[in-house]
């Protein structure tokens, strides 16, 4: 698997995503990176796991266009997008954005834009599965 | 006809993922389609919602055909 944007079900490397993100040019002086993970407490609540439904088809389109935005946006020399939609259990990984540049500003500016805009323009929701049930994740302003 | 997904809470709340509509109206609108859904699934949020045709991020003013896909979507929690 090579590509920039993918939606898994299998946990990824962030070790291997940088590697490929920093082959794709020398000109590459700076990386950010964003990362999600699976936490055991949200809003009062013990959260045994999550799980994302996406929208197949519309979701990767929408990420792949969030990849060309950021790159057209930001003077950056590459972005990677993975987002997973199996159940995780808390400390699991779910999201990674990987932007390199030359220098560091515009890759921390695009990398935050970039998460920002992904949780407003890609059709994923979460569920939350506590010891009293399921519920879908009402997003914050 | 038209093909109307929903997406999760109100793929919970109607009880499905998917429906079939059929509308008459010429220069019909994802507002009749959200229209129809409404007298057909009693208790139908009533927002925020987003929407989607063939894929595409669209609005209640956005025209709908014979055969489109129409997503009715909660506000998206990713990330």
């Amino acid at each position: 698997m090579s590509d920039e944007v993918r939606i898994q079900e299998e946990d990824f490397s962030i070790e291997e995503e940088v590697r490929r993100l920093r082959a794709s040019s020398k000109r590459i002086g700076a990386v950010v990176t964003f990362l999600g993970t699976a936490r055991d407490f949200s809003e009062g609540k013990t959260i045994e796991a999550i799980e994302f439904e996406q929208y197949a088809g519309m979701a990767l389109k929408a990420l792949k266009q969030l990849r060309q935005a950021t790159l057209e946006r930001f003077d950056v020399v590459d972005v990677r997008i993975v987002h997973r939609v199996s159940t995780m259990k808390p400390g699991e990984q779910i999201v990674l954005i990987a932007v390199a540049s030359e220098h560091r500003k515009e890759a921390f500016e695009a990398c935050s834009w970039c998460i920002d805009t992904l949780k407003e323009t890609v059709p994923l929701w979460k569920k939350e599965i506590t010891p009293e049930g399921e519920s879908w994740v009402v997003p914050h302003p | 006809m038209i093909r109307v997904l929903f997406f999760g809470m109100l793929a919970t709340k109607t009880g499905t993922r998917e429906a079939e509509l059929e509308l008459k109206k010429q220069g019909a609108t994802v507002s009749d389609v959200l229209d129809e859904v409404r007298r057909r699934f009693d208790g139908f949020p009533d927002g925020p919602l987003l929407f989607a045709v063939n894929e595409e991020q669209a609005d209640l003013s956005s025209p709908v055909k014979d055969g489109d896909e129409v997503a009715i979507m909660p506000p998206f929690s990713g990330g």
